[in-house]
């Protein structure tokens, strides 16, 4: 069997002459059947113009792609029955209620009339809509939103699952229901591409990652591969602004420098935490006073500032806000 | 796992009656955003026909009811306006992101765009009824031949389809509110550029030549017959023709603006 | 030299130079924003060409006044129509303030309250006024005479200006009791009807029955009559009594409802 996901060389510029936007610069994507695949990239990186792409919202400027076997441009209407899409800014009708949306869905997936109702209320269930299957969305909070978008997307049992900011705006519990939700539908055999600001979700969720930064794709990988491919831990140093200086010349002897949120200095160390106590001896010497000290193992975002030169914008608080 | 799909194609006329239904059901649940387009064609038969109610003094005037004249142009603007609601729909949920969700499903495109016009021949047909049951309150007799005033029907019917296909094509390619003030304008100028108000025939200057061309008052004349002059078998072959026409090519305009949606 | 000491909340010259400033800037706005102008100077003047295309034989039916054309009949109905619609661009703009917290600013700054509400207001008179020279300006070349002449022009410029100024602070007041430009701009239809219901498009002797009756008692009627009498007659006291009395009696009682409003929405603060 063919991957359920395949992009060569896909392309997509917005605009035209000097304002021609490159949004998405010749990506190439395998997702292989029954994984869950992370896709990770800043704001305007070019996420979301892939995703439209191989969802067949936007028709490539270059490049092509299959999705379940089938050609998203040629064989548009088959892709479309075989995939679940539950989109960030593809808002749900506040007006309807959630019964009368998954109807809607099973009428425009030519669901037989007769399972109508049955899969409506299975769905709901499923997502633990089920007594508020018939209040208004407009009524809903944030989690019950995205419940319902996600009951939206299986309406069919897509063998391919798009989710793309699953969990954007969300608090912690909704958060991690959302998640056990996404393994068990994985469990079952959907593949699932998932696409994600927050790099902690990627590792929770994903078998495989690729992070793309000015619609390239910098990095892709299993999660442990590449955090290893990082190797040292980054120490995080915060010492006076007049200072910055030759403390930075102190952090490079240790190691190379790695970039870091305004006001911090970070470096790699080549020999491991074992290392820490030498630094702090090291900025002493030279008189350096240091206000704040943090030792991080490789995580995805250190594999991202690697790839990219700066960090995941958000990236800090996963579970927060 | 997904063998249980039928074919896309036999789905189309249950998934367009699904979008009409939800069009339908926000009359009631969103009632602002349809009774404007309900009470607008109320209006004006009212006032219309009460401050121009001399006109039928004038000379050569068809009617002695200055109701019978502008009843039939209530009706069509009605109808029209009925159609641009759901061009307004459209730019609300595409702003919203809600057209994604329905572009994404495996439904023929033209079932996407029948739902809408289902909706909109519902939704003009309410206006309508309304519009002309307040027209015969107020005095509008039709004349001749008990059918002819069915053709005023006809006519909101194909208007109503202009009117649709012209908003949703507007809303595709610019996919905002300034469809919603292009649709407007466009239509409320295209509409008063005709004989709306008194005859071709009493109409003196300018107006004269471009209510004469202007083919939406060949479809006022479709819709007139059964309150003026009764049944004409020219008008209302010439009438029906350009309300097909005019039908066709809205329908193609929004066809293409649905395709554009994916550029 | 500090700032407290220069600054003087009370008393009547600050109160006039703040309102001075306020209709500068409301006459600012609507010169800088030409979208929100343009529909209120173009849709009558559509209205006149066509009215005087489609209804040019009816100046002959019996009611018409005596008149040389329907363009002349016409005026006084395009300039009320236009300052009607024109007047809810200004209380929108100040529905908007409200919404976006700038009147709030204004108002913890050591601003004269009144001068707040009294600058929209004279945006809108000015505005008034302009619209009855525009109309007269374009329309002129297309036929239209002024059987008055200056004196009528100038009696019909205070008209316009006081019709702006009641239609304003009666919008100003809806504007101040709901804070939303979408009830401001949703009160169209409303205009629309009151306008229809009157004599502005038709005379009033050539109507029937009840229609005929709402016009008599609707004041519209008799503002765009001195309106239109000024035009097609020459001048005569009552003509600009009506046009100028007429408005000014709305004005007054308008500006008082918009006053009281502010004062509600100011204790409400």
């Amino acid at each position: 069997m063919t991957s359920p996901i395949l992009a060569s060389g896909l392309v997509r510029t917005f605009g035209s002459g000097d304002d021609e936007v490159r949004a998405v610069d010749g990506v190439d994507l395998e997702v292989h059947a029954g994984e869950v695949f992370g896709f990770l990239g800043p704001n305007g990186a070019g996420k979301s113009t892939t995703v439209r792409m191989l969802t067949t919202l936007l028709r490539p400027t270059g490049g092509s792609a299959r999705v379940a076997g089938f050609d998203v441009v040629t064989e548009a209407d088959s892709v479309r029955r075989n995939i679940g899409v539950a989109l960030q800014d593809a808002a749900i009708d506040p007006l309807m209620t959630g019964e009368e949306l998954l109807r809607l869905q099973a009428v425009l997936y030519g669901l037989p009339r007769s399972e109508h109702t049955s899969r409506a209320n299975e769905l709901l269930e499923r997502v633990g809509l089920s007594s508020a299957g018939s209040r208004r969305v407009g009524t809903y909070s944030g989690g019950m939103r995205r419940r319902l978008d996600l009951a939206l997307s299986l309406i069919h049992e897509p063998s391919v699952l798009f989710l793309d900011e699953p969990t954007t705006g969300l608090d912690p519990m909704s958060r991690m229901a959302l998640w056990d939700e996404i393994r068990r539908l994985n469990r079952e055999g959907t593949t699932v591409l998932l696409t994600t600001q927050y790099l902690e979700e990627a590792d929770q969720l994903a078998d495989r990652v690729a992070i793309i930064d000015n619609g390239r794709i910098v990095r892709e990988g299993a999660p442990e591969q590449l955090k290893a491919g990082v190797g040292s831990p980054t120490l995080f140093v915060r010492v006076a602004t007049d200072q910055e200086a030759s403390a930075s010349d102190v952090l490079a002897r240790f190691g190379e420098l790695r970039p870091t949120a305004e006001g911090m200095l970070g470096v790699g160390l080549n020999g491991g935490a074992g290392e820490v106590s030498a630094v702090v001896r090291a900025l002493d010497e030279r008189g350096i006073a240091v206000d704040h000290l943090e030792l991080s193992a490789p995580s995805l975002d250190d594999v991202f500032a690697e790839a990219t030169g700066h960090r995941l914008e958000g990236a800090e608080s996963p579970a927060g806000a | 796992m997904t063998a249980t799909l039928p074919s896309p194609r036999s789905g189309g006329l249950a998934a367009a009656n699904g979008l009409a239904l939800r069009s339908l059901r926000n009359i009631r649940r969103l009632p602002s955003a349809f009774i404007p387009a309900l009470l607008m064609p109320v209006v004006q038969v009212i006032s219309f026909s009460g401050t121009y109610a001399g006109v039928t003094d004038i000379p050569g005037f068809p009617t002695d009811r200055s109701i019978n004249w502008y009843l039939p142009l209530a009706v069509t603007m009605g109808a029209s306006f009925a159609g641009l609601g759901t061009g307004f729909a459209m730019i609300r949920d595409l702003e919203s992101g809600f057209y994604d969700r329905l572009r994404m499903a495996p439904t023929s495109r033209r079932a996407l765009l029948l739902g809408p016009f289902l909706a909109a021949w519902t939704r003009a047909m309410i206006a309508v009824v309304l519009v002309s049951l307040i027209g015969l309150a107020l005095g509008a007799r039709p004349v001749g031949n008990p059918a002819t005033p069915l053709l005023m029907f006809v006519a909101a019917l194909g208007m109503a389809t202009v009117g649709t296909g012209w908003g949703l094509g507007l809303a595709y390619r610019f996919r905002d509110m300034r469809a919603a003030a292009i649709m407007q304008l466009t239509l409320f100028l295209g509409l008063f550029l005709t004989d709306a108000q008194t005859p071709i025939e009493i109409i003196d200057g300018w107006l004269e030549p471009v209510a004469t061309w202007n083919p939406l008052t060949r479809i006022l004349h479709l819709a007139r017959q059964g309150f003026v002059e009764g049944f004409d078998p020219r008008d209302t072959i010439i009438g029906v023709v350009v309300m097909v026409v005019l039908g066709i090519g809205s329908v193609a305009f929004a066809l293409t603006g649905l395709a554009r949606l994916d550029d | 030299m500090s700032a407290a000491l220069r600054t003087r909340s009370r008393g009547a010259r600050p109160a006039i130079e703040q309102t001075a400033a306020m209709s500068r800037r409301a006459v600012m706005a609507l010169v800088r924003q030409p979208s929100l102008v343009v529909p209120s100077l173009v849709f009558p003047l559509f209205f006149a060409a066509l009215g005087t295309s489609s209804f040019g034989r009816a100046i002959s039916i019996p009611g018409f006044p005596e008149v040389d054309s329907f363009l002349d009949f016409a005026l006084a109905g395009s300039i009320v129509q236009g300052i009607l619609f024109g007047s809810i661009v200004s209380a929108t703009a100040l529905a908007t303030d409200i919404e976006t917290g700038f009147f709030d600013r204004l108002l913890a700054a050591p601003t004269s309250r009144v001068s707040i509400v009294l600058g929209r207001l004279a945006g809108a008179m000015a505005y008034g006024a302009a619209q009855t020279v525009v109309f007269v300006l374009v329309l002129l070349p297309f036929g239209l005479t002024i059987r008055g002449g200056v004196i009528a022009l100038i009696a019909m410029m205070a008209g316009g200006l006081l019709t702006a100024l009641a239609v304003a602070a009666v919008m100003s007041t809806m504007a101040l009791r709901t804070g939303s430009s979408e009830a401001v701009q949703g009160s169209f239809p409303l205009l629309f009807v009151i306008l229809f219901f009157s004599s502005a498009f038709f005379p009033r002797q050539t109507m029937d029955g009840a229609y005929r009756w709402i016009a008599t008692l609707n004041p519209i009627s008799y503002l765009v009559e001195g309106f239109r009498s000024l035009t097609i007659d020459s001048v005569s006291a009552l003509a600009v009594a009506q046009t100028v009395l007429i408005p000014a009696a709305l004005a007054i009682g308008g500006v008082r409802l918009a006053l009281r409003s502010l004062q509600r929405r100011v204790a409400a603060v």
